[in-house]
């Protein structure tokens, strides 16, 4: 059974878990604690991967500089992604519309919308075809751990996860900041009445969970040494399905479950055809939403 | 008074003449549809085929033929029901005598299924599933087909010593023909497939079906694949450290497979049918073109098939002349015989297939250079 195939399917699995991961991470910020809806974290994903793109091909910087270039336009169009698509829907402050689910659902086609027309930008401006990332910046190299081959990325991908998890555990617990995303996610008539800026935080929120966002595109782009306007499609659903096993409003159960995925995934290749591996992604969800409702981690659930 | 009726009779010869201008023109111009994903997954596919049906048609028109050609694009999305729908839109319009598209063998079927019924020549430049061209007589194609291209593959791997081999292709109507017209062919060359597969389109990381494909030992890899999909495989192939031979098809041969993939596309086997290099005047004078409106890159084969395309049947117009109709057009195009295009010469058989020399192909120092075995 100690097969080192079997071990290799795992690091694979851990290895495509992560990179589900580190999209989840941002995606669940927003749409999961803040309470949210947002169909547009996929085309950040996919600008922050061509702000990398086209830094690299301008000027050459250091790996650093590229990322924080991401970030950088990240933060720009999640703020602009705010405006745009959810801040007027906040413009009618009467107790009807704040507690209407309605109000708050519309943002689905809002943000469905500037997401449609940003891929179609993309693609006017830069073209639907795959663009490469030039080679020296390509975080790829086969690392041998044992019987096990892994690649560079693998490493940096786990650690820009992990930094991100934590960072966001510290700032949601621990922080006046992460209090007030919560009080809002939780009642924003009530969060108002105490007296929090509820505008404020949502763009606060909205500006980081986009820069996590971007930094997975540039990330992910420089792995796998694509990057092209549909990018963010694949990743998102999968984002979408981790957060909803992971109960939504919690983070580490999002990346456990984005973990569950690449390793669900990368086994099944094993036993199924390859074809059939996009079903345990959806398959996941389907079973979640009949048998846990409220998600694998939603009965440890915080709720302010 | 006799004044009075020369100024009539001008005026009303004026009148006559005006009038036949204006129905000599509607006559003069001939509409084709041209149904092809322009948005979405695999826009940049028909975006190069709006291209090289572009450079077609401002040729054709600027030619000085007695009759100017409209093509009208449609974007299908790669989607069966939004095919469905332009084929519709495409047989109300009077106008249009003859159709081109769509992309992928699942589309263009659908949609021929419309064109079926109402008796519209249909010519696509890459629908390559056998089923395809057997829908009706209005069904053509512009490229070597998955029964041609995998016996010929087969043959050039079993003259080179493969015996056991693996197949993998995209889980599509045509990843199957590859695997189904592959495999066939190596049974029958008594070679053995030792690993057949399907992925998904737009899968990232294929090393978990790498593994797969190791564990059964093949001398090679046979791979049903586009370039996108295929400069991933590649480059995880070489990540994995796997050295094993891959074999593709002519689906894969574009240079992007190489800018995508770099080193890792080295020594990969495949054919085609179009050759940038070819120093033959009407190759040279496409590259040129497509240069021109492309920064300065070179076309891979789809590009060249849509020119092609887009010829053969502008060709056919001009022989359906004059006052082309459907059936004229269709005749016209079934009667193809040595077309010098770009990716060889193309001649319809009776059952409206392009019969297409395939070259050897290797990838070579960056290049795809041609192989004699």
């Amino acid at each position: 059974m100690f097969d080192p195939y079997y071990l290799q399917q795992l690091a694979i699995g851990l290895s495509l878990g992560m990179t589900y991961a580190l999209m989840a991470i941002g995606f669940t910020l927003i749409f999961g604690v803040l309470n949210v809806v947002n169909f547009a974290h996929g085309e950040i994903y996919t600008l922050g991967a061509f702000a990398g793109l086209v830094l690299i091909s301008a000027t050459a910087p250091p790996i650093v500089a590229v990322i924080l270039g991401a970030l950088a336009i990240g933060a720009l169009a999640g703020f602009s992604l705010e405006r745009i698509a959810f801040k007027p829907f906040r413009r009618f402050t009467d107790e009807a519309s704040l507690k209407s689910r309605a109000m708050r659902e519309s943002t689905l086609l809002s943000s469905l919308a500037v997401s449609i027309v940003v891929r179609e930008a993309l693609e006017i401006v830069f073209g639907s075809q795959m663009r490469s990332v030039p080679f020296d910046y390509l975080i790829n190299t086969p690392v041998r751990v044992g019987p096990v081959i892994l690649v560079t990325g693998d490493f940096i991908i786990f650690g820009v996860a992990a930094a991100m998890l934590i960072g966001l555990q510290y700032l949601l617990t621990r922080t006046r900041v992460g209090l007030a995303i919560r009080a809002v996610s939780n009642n924003p008539l009530g969060a108002k009445y105490v007296g929090i800026d509820t505008d404020r935080t949502i763009i606060t929120t909205f500006v980081v969970g986009s820069m996590m966002g971007a930094a997975a595109g540039i990330l992910m782009g420089l792995y796998y040494g694509a990057v092209f306007p549909a990018m963010g499609f694949t990743p998102g659903i999968k984002a979408f399905v981790a957060m909803v096993m992971g109960g939504l409003s919690s983070i580490p159960g999002a990346v456990i479950c984005a973990l569950i995925l690449g390793i669900s995934e990368s086994m099944a290749t094993t036993f199924v055809s390859s074809g059939w591996s996009d079903m345990v992604a959806y398959g996941f969800l389907i079973l979640t939403l009949i048998f846990f409702p409220n998600g694998l981690f939603g009965a440890r659930r915080e709720r302010v | 008074m006799k004044f009075r009726l020369l100024t009539l009779t001008t005026l009303a010869a004026a009148g006559i003449a005006t009038g036949t201008a204006g129905s000599a023109f509607a006559a003069d111009t001939v509409k084709l549809g041209y149904q092809l994903p322009l948005t979405g997954d695999t826009a940049q596919y028909g975006q190069d085929f709006r291209k090289a049906a572009e450079i077609a048609l401002t040729e054709f028109n600027a030619a000085g033929k007695p009759f100017k050609v409209e093509i009208v694009f449609e974007d299908s999305r790669s989607d069966a029901k939004e095919g469905t729908n332009i084929a519709r839109k495409f047989v109300d319009d009077k106008e249009i005598v003859g159709v081109l598209g769509d992309f992928t063998s699942g589309v263009s079927m659908a949609a021929a299924q419309v064109y079926k019924d109402a008796g519209m020549p249909q010519l696509s430049q890459t629908a390559s599933h056998p089923d395809y061209t057997k829908i009706s007589k209005y069904q053509f194609r512009n490229i070597a087909t998955q029964a041609q291209e995998g016996p010929y593959n087969a043959k050039w791997m079993a003259a080179k010593g493969f015996k056991n081999v693996a197949v993998i292709a995209e889980q599509t109507d045509w990843g199957q023909s590859v695997v189904g017209g592959f495999s066939d062919a190596v049974k029958a060359n008594g070679g053995t497939v030792a690993f057949s597969e399907f992925f998904n389109r737009g899968l990232k990381d294929y090393r978990s079906l790498i593994s797969k494909i190791e564990r059964a030992k093949p001398d090679a890899i046979y791979t049903g694949f586009f370039y996108e999909d295929g400069a991933q495989f590649l480059k995880q192939l070489q990540q994995l450290g796997i050295k094993t031979p891959v074999y593709s098809t002519s689906a894969a041969y574009s240079p992007k497979l190489i800018e995508l993939a770099g080193g890792a596309a080295e020594g990969v086997h495949l054919t085609s049918n179009f050759l940038p290099t070819d120093p033959s005047p009407n190759v040279q004078h496409f590259v040129e073109e497509w240069k021109k409106r492309s920064d300065g890159a070179v076309p891979g084969q789809f590009p060249a098939q849509a020119y092609d395309a887009v010829r053969i049947m502008l060709a056919a117009v001009e022989r359906a002349q004059p006052s082309p109709t459907r059936e004229k057009v269709r005749d016209a195009l079934a009667q193809t015989r040595d077309f010098p295009g770009v990716t060889g010469k193309t001649t319809f058989s009776a059952d409206r297939e392009a019969e297409k020399d395939l070259v050897k192909v290797e990838v070579k120092g960056g290049a795809f250079v041609p192989v004699a075995e």
